[in-house]
């Protein structure tokens, strides 16, 4: 009976997870004209897993709002802020 | 050879129009993001410019430039152009580069004549630092269009913004640019301008110390 509940409730763990959308947001180096940052909203509004995209000057910060049930990776988030000619510095995920 | 130049001339005359009639050097980097298009165009006392880049990596681009000359020995030159991002140094408060663009393609010189159209070759260094206040830059061009054109051009400008503008506002800087064509009768031109940007569009105007016009605008895709 304990396996079973730990089982369900690992389960459920797993669906809420898997059913939230995500906040990544993500410090970047050499972000200082706007518009050249244009190719950052750009690049990332390709992406079928992005919901949203906000680009601060101010504090550095690329923050995405991603679709639920849907993973955007740290090396796809690297790979679209390099593309786009800066230089990530750290990504933090938020729930 | 007449029907080479008529079509040159066609294709050229084709694409200033539909640049909304403009003439081509580097007013913003000449490298966007990976898949990313960009159209630059600058119309000053020299002449008008237009470039079209696509960029295929984060350090190369390649694309189309053209330009109609009418200071000195009128002409217009035009083809294929690779740009390459040489160096980039990206900091938390800055950013710099140095760029690199090389092309070849046509020129031919108003009028009819036996050496009107010649082979023509053009390389850039282009080197910049930025941060949110302060701008400067350096470029230094060379041609050659054998019995046409045989030139180096260089131009430095400095900039400052007189607000931060975020990424959702409307950007102001305020630039002084200084051009140097030690072959031209008018070898040197400096140039105040504004420059505006909002998102993807960028446009800045200015009026020379001769009081002759710039405007030039890029738009990116």
């Amino acid at each position: 009976m304990r396996n079973v509940l730990a089982i369900l409730s690992t389960l459920l763990v797993l669906a809420a997870s898997a059913a939230r959308a995500e906040t990544i947001v993500i410090t970047v180096n050499g972000m200082v004209c706007a518009f050249c940052a244009t190719g950052i909203e750009k690049s990332f509004k390709k992406q079928t897993a992005v919901a949203a995209i906000k680009v601060d000057l101010e504090s550095k910060k690329v923050t995405a709002q991603t679709k639920p049930d849907v993973l955007l990776a740290d090396d796809v988030v690297t790979k679209l802020i390099t593309d786009a000619g800066y230089a990530v510095v750290d990504i933090v995920r938020q729930p | 050879m007449k029907s080479v130049r008529r079509i040159f001339s066609q294709i050229m005359v084709v694409a200033l129009v539909l640049a909304g009639l403009t003439a081509a050097r580097v007013i913003a980097k000449p490298i966007s993001y990976v898949g990313g298009t960009m159209i630059m165009q600058e119309n000053d006392e020299t002449g008008y410019t237009l470039t079209v880049d696509h960029t295929l990596t984060p350090k190369v681009a390649i694309g189309f430039y053209g330009k109609k000359e009418i200071h000195g020995d009128k002409f217009t030159v035009g083809g294929p152009q690779v740009n390459t991002l040489v160096r980039r140094w990206n900091l938390p408060d800055g950013q710099g580069n140095i760029f690199t663009m090389t092309g070849v393609g046509v020129a031919q010189r108003n009028g009819a004549g036996p050496n009107n159209t010649q082979f023509a070759a053009w390389t850039s260094l282009l080197a910049d630092y930025e941060t949110r206040r302060i701008f400067t830059s350096y470029e230094l061009r060379l041609m050659y269009a054998q019995h046409i054109e045989k030139s180096a051009w260089q131009r430095a400008r400095v900039g400052f913004a007189p607000y931060l503008g975020n990424y959702d506002d409307l950007n102001t800087w305020i630039m002084l640019q200084v051009d140097h064509y030690p072959a031209k009768s008018r070898a040197t031109s400096i140039t105040p301008l504004i420059r505006l940007f909002y998102k993807s569009f960028l446009a800045e105007g200015g009026v020379n110390t001769r009081g002759e016009v710039l405007f030039n605008w890029v738009q990116q895709f």
